[in-house]
């Protein structure tokens, strides 16, 4: 299978018309750009860090400092923090790619199950980890393999059913090695998934949802239900066209069919880093959220399902085009579906936010919430009584958890 | 005028500097204004100018293949830049260009966090999905190759170069 390269002109003039800075060479000494403000563990130092609500309004965070994946809770909405517990004994060679971070879901019971991925050779095969506190996040207990495979897993996601069984999904090249033994190409990665019903203590074996996905993406996970998870992921479709699909099991163990979730015949044979974004309204509208650089529509999309995830609404064009908007996060509450993204100027990176009252028929005009002019990372939202919040870490600025207003 | 003339005479220094060490040269790091300074260096030059980055599955299979036309395209002048968010992973980056025959090529690295601003001097559309090559003229139309690049391209935009008048 061949890829076809799509070629795009530029003139050279226009970027060579303006005077080089010579701070280029004037550094040359050995420093690394860094997206952490600081080398500690910290929050304060974190490049990527997840936030969770738990029933009883206590402001969970995961994140990603100095080597270690690290948690603490807020009672207060995020003015103040506990003491921050790091969940291994030593630092790890943690996944730094753009669309990894560590995820945290709390149970009713006020036990926190975690997961995060590692790198765990030369190579950059990676391994999921998973950990579980049953002390109320004082201690963790040592983290350890989700999968007994040890081929690559990257890119976990977790979501908790209602009774409080964890569901994971991953991305995972145990099926590479074996095509390749059998004189096959393989393409991407699988799309594999388990549950724990002891609260991330332990995970069932893990199954195939789907083969041949895209391999360096993130996952969307939500549940359309009670035991009823959906999992959107980029796949490769056939002539290597790395499109979105969704599937929507109908227990924790059987997936169904995939569907397509627009035709953007994005070809490309390359990672694009730019996994989507899924949220179920109470009602059971399937919001989403997608990149693409495809041959029939480049840019930022969102569009909805009405019948579970069997077909989806035209796309919507989300952002300002000539600001590389980008990182979709959606999240449907009772009031309203909320979607965030970033878009950048040249200098600044700003934080978008616009509203559906209506389900996602229509939507508010894009106002920005937030912005900096140095690193962040993905922009993301949680809830809790009624209120939304941006959830954002930057390293100039630290981590902010935001309310987001009524913007109708 | 007079800051554009020291930046190429810098530039200048640096690239003799490199080419006279008997070492292969260190990665350098590509930083504010690299871009700009990468395309005056080459200007005037057919230049390949590959993206890629070390945990990146597709460049794993392109890197050698690139190594590959370096080699067979003396006349093409090749530089890489490693555009992975990578804190402090210059001796993988360094090995994979070794192994994959680039030692030789100018070998960059993403040197700093808001990668978004790096890439968006590269080009304002690059949202940073690699391998991504960038190909430039004598005159400097610059074509660009969104994911792996077939290398029968490259042996054809490589035999449309020509050479200097």
């Amino acid at each position: 299978m061949t890829s076809k390269a799509r070629l795009r002109s530029g003139l050279l003039g226009l970027a060579i018309a303006v005077f080089a800075p010579l701070t280029g060479h004037a550094q040359m000494a050995h420093q690394h750009g860094s997206d952490a403000a600081c080398e500690g563990t910290e929050l304060r130092c974190a490049t990527k860090v997840t936030p969770f609500f738990a029933q009883d309004g206590k402001l969970w965070l995961a994140w990603m400092a100095g080597g270690r994946v690290s948690v603490a809770s807020s009672t207060d909405a995020g003015k103040t923090y506990s003491a921050s517990v790091p969940v291994s004994e030593q630092p790890l060679n943690l996944d730094w790619g753009p669309d990894a971070r560590p995820k945290l879901v709390v149970d009713g019971k006020g036990g926190i199950a975690v997961a995060f991925s590692i790198f765990r050779d030369q190579a950059f095969n990676g391994q999921v980890l998973t950990t579980r506190s049953d002390d109320g996040g004082k201690s963790f207990a040592p983290p350890r393999p989700l999968t007994a495979n040890n081929e690559s897993q990257r890119f976990e996601a977790l979501a908790l059913d209602q009774d409080g069984t964890v569901f994971v999904a991953w991305l995972d090249k145990r099926n590479r090695a074996p095509a390749k033994a059998a004189g096959r190409s393989y393409d991407g990665a699988g799309l594999f998934f388990a549950s724990s019903r002891d609260g991330g203590a332990t995970y069932a074996e893990a199954t195939l949802a789907q083969d041949n996905t895209c391999e360096c993406c993130r996952l969307g996970v939500a549940f359309a239900g009670p035991g009823r998870p959906v999992v959107m992921f980029r796949n490769i479709f056939d002539g290597g066209v790395r499109d979105h699909a969704v599937i929507t099991f109908s227990d924790l163990a059987t997936p169904g069919e995939l569907h397509r979730v627009s035709t953007d015949d994005w070809q490309i044979k390359a990672c694009p880093h730019q996994g989507p974004s899924l949220t179920v309204a109470p009602g059971g509208t399937y919001h989403v959220a997608w990149f693409t650089s495809g041959k029939v529509r480049k840019g930022l999309f969102y569009a909805h399902s009405r019948d579970g995830g069997r077909t989806f609404s035209e796309p919507l064009a989300i952002g300002q085009a000539d600001r590389n908007p980008t990182r979709p996060y959606l999240l449907a509450t009772p009031e309203a579906t909320t979607l965030v993204w970033k878009e950048f100027d040249g200098e600044r990176t700003t934080v978008m936010v616009m509203q559906s009252r209506d389900d996602g028929e229509t939507w508010s005009k894009p106002r920005a919430v937030a912005s900096t002019d140095n690193a962040s990372d993905h922009p993301l939202l949680v809830a809790h009584g009624g209120k939304v919040f941006l959830s954002w870490m930057t390293k100039a600025d630290g981590y902010r958890l935001q309310a987001i207003g009524d913007e109708s | 005028m007079k800051r554009a003339v020291l930046g190429l005479v810098i530039g200048g220094m640096v690239a003799c500097a490199a080419s006279s060490a008997a070492a292969p040269p260190a990665l350098k790091p590509f930083e504010r204004g690299s871009w700009r300074e990468v395309l005056r260096a080459h200007a005037g030059r057919p230049t390949l100018i590959h993206f890629w980055g070390v945990t990146c599955g597709p460049c794993k299979i392109e890197l050698p293949q690139l190594g590959k036309f370096m080699a067979e395209h003396p006349d093409i002048d090749v530089v890489t830049v490693s555009a992975d968010l990578v804190p402090n992973l210059n001796a993988a980056t360094q090995s994979m260009l070794d192994k994959a025959g680039l030692a030789a090529a100018e070998n960059f690295i993403f040197n700093d966090g808001y990668v978004e601003r790096l890439r968006f001097e590269v080009d304002p559309s690059w949202q940073g999905d690699i391998p991504r090559t960038m190909l430039v003229t004598r005159d400097g139309a610059i074509s660009t190759i969104e994911g792996s690049a077939e290398i029968s391209d490259l042996d054809k935009w490589s035999s449309e170069q020509g050479r200097p008048q």
